[in-house]
């Protein structure tokens, strides 16, 4: 009794200090993320990538993924905030760790890398389902693609795509030049699915099929159609990254050159370091992640909110928007965001000019509808967080007293009623008194 | 046909014209008041039918302000013309009885 109690003690004691060091609201970028991995020999086979990781002040957890002490939370807290899953063969995961368990865990908001390769077992393509995405369902077949591959392989199976997704949040800034090296498996995303997206997809000429048998009916996943990196951004924000291909991220593709058939450029380097280096960045919310003051309106010439408002009153509405920049918040800059005065539907639809300071700010009048509005500001840019913002204010129509005192059309009807009074007064006048 | 009708008309507007001269000048500076009490009514109807009916309320109480005065011009009309056989008033009676009830309602 005395040692279980004594053990409780200390254990919970040293969760304490884990705590501290998850992501915050503060501070969203990931700290902790547990790798898992099928073979230890990723670790070094992988190492360029696990060390710019480790370098950008991540805390990386290796672990075998039939390790029998696995395990996402204790006592209800999570360990980690990212989880990588390096881990194309395994069938079934140690520990508490299964398909369910990872969905909670991308459920509250934590960040997810998953990667098939070659063989990717029932495991992996459900987990990978659960995030909307559908590897081909031969398990032997791999993307083929006999234009677009790179020259120094013979199989044609290893693949130089240079198909990327236009965006500067998940793929950083710099153009990546050179193409992206991949050998694995295909999937494919469902067109109905918005929060799936292809960053990284296979030229018209690619398909999935067995590299080592003859083809005996047409492939089923061809084309664009194929993807070969996706993302998925849910509504909880959190962010996955799906990969065809585990040697995406080794050392000896990061290391080699490309030149890809058919073309006369050959790169030093391939563009796979880039390539995992800034999908890294962004799907662990070192970038593209945005923050939104509260949502702030005044009659023009105030600076209190008011509790009601009135028909065609002008009235301002600002709100503030920062991105994390990987270590602070900064201003975030755009001119696409929009505020609606929503009541059923938008009645106005206004797009929100900024300072550059982070405020974003318009005016306009109040429609000539009373009711209970919303200002609303749904903003979901390809590769950022979505937000989502509503305030309700009711609006009321005139007083009897805030009419207008006379109606300009009916001027001719006011001169006919005095006309007449006084042709009545004159009438009456001539009437007595003419000889 | 079409000179015996230009005719008819040309001696029926000049037969009118002389017997209308006849009558007395009272009656005259009723049926004045009388015309131009309907003029200004049709003014307004012509407004309306240019620019709509937004304040309905002011069209309505301009026509029948003038439309009012008009019909009880008219009626003074009758009660003081000498003519009518119906009617048989003093004439300062009339005068006052159709004045006070115009002045009354009119307003």
């Amino acid at each position: 009794m005395m040692n279980l109690s004594r053990s409780v003690a200390l254990i919970s004691l040293f969760l304490l200090p884990l705590l501290s060091f998850s992501f915050s609201v503060d501070n969203p970028t990931d700290r902790r993320v547990l790798v898992l991995l099928d073979d230890l020999s990723l670790k070094s086979s992988h190492s360029i990538f696990f060390s710019t990781l480790k370098s950008r002040g991540f805390d990386l957890d290796f672990k075998l993924a039939d390790d029998s002490k696995l395990a996402l939370q204790r006592y209800g807290q999570y360990l980690y905030d990212g989880l990588i899953v390096f881990a194309p063969s395994t069938e079934r995961f140690g520990g508490s760790l299964d398909s369910k368990s990872i969905a909670d865990f991308v459920d509250s908001g934590r960040d997810l890398i998953l990667s098939a390769d070659t063989s990717a077992s029932d495991l992996i393509r459900g987990i990978a389902l659960e995030c909307g995405v559908d590897f081909d369902e031969d398990s032997s077949a791999m993307v083929i693609d006999h234009s677009s591959f790179s020259v120094s392989d013979g199989d044609h199976t290893l693949i130089a795509a240079d198909d990327l997704v236009k965006s500067d949040a998940i793929l950083g800034k710099t153009k990546i030049e050179a193409p992206v090296l991949f050998r694995g498996v295909a999937h494919s995303l469902n067109p109905t699915n918005n929060l799936v997206l292809k960053v990284l997809s296979a030229s018209p000429s690619a398909y999935s099929a067995n590299p080592s048998s003859k083809l005996s009916s047409p492939p089923q996943l061809t084309g664009s159609a194929i993807s070969l990196v996706s993302v998925m951004q849910a509504r909880n924000n959190a962010r996955v990254v799906i990969s065809g291909s585990l040697q995406l991220f080794s050392d000896r593709l990061f290391r080699s050159g490309v030149q890809k058939a058919g073309s006369p450029n050959k790169y030093e380097k391939s563009g796979n370091e880039q390539f995992a280096t800034e999908l890294s960045k962004w799907v662990f919310h070192e970038r593209g992640h945005l923050k939104a003051g509260s949502l702030v309106h005044h009659r023009v010439g105030e600076t209190d909110e008011p509790a009601i408002y009135r028909i065609k009153d002008d009235l301002e509405f600002s709100v503030e928007i920062l991105e994390w920049s990987g270590k602070s918040w900064e201003p975030y800059v755009a001119d696409d965001v929009q505020v609606q005065f929503y009541m059923m539907s938008p009645y106005v639809l206004k797009t929100l000019s900024t300072d550059k300071k982070g405020m974003f700010h318009t005016s306009f009048k109040v429609p000539d509808v009373y009711g209970v509005f919303q200002f609303k500001v749904e903003y979901g840019k390809l590769g950022y967080t979505t937000l989502s913002l509503s305030k309700q204010i009711p609006v009321r129509p005139y007083r009897h007293n805030e009419y207008e005192r006379f109606i300009p059309t009916a001027y001719p009807y006011y001169g006919a009623c005095f006309t007449t009074m006084a042709g009545f007064f004159v009438f009456s006048f001539v009437y007595l008194y003419h000889k | 046909m079409v000179k015996s009708t230009s005719k008819d008309a040309q001696d029926l507007f000049r037969s009118l014209h002389s017997a209308y001269s006849a009558t007395p000048t009272n009656l005259k500076i009723i049926d004045l008041y009388v015309v131009f009490a309907v003029f200004t009514a049709l003014i307004q109807v012509a407004y309306m039918a240019l620019v709509g009916s937004f304040p309905f309320n002011s069209f309505l109480s301009g026509v029948l302000s003038c439309v009012g005065t008009a019909v009880l011009a008219v009626c003074l009309r009758i009660q003081v013309n000498k003519e009518n056989k119906e009617f048989k008033h003093k004439t300062v009676v009339t005068n006052l009885r159709g004045i006070v009830a115009m002045f009354v309602i009119a307003v």
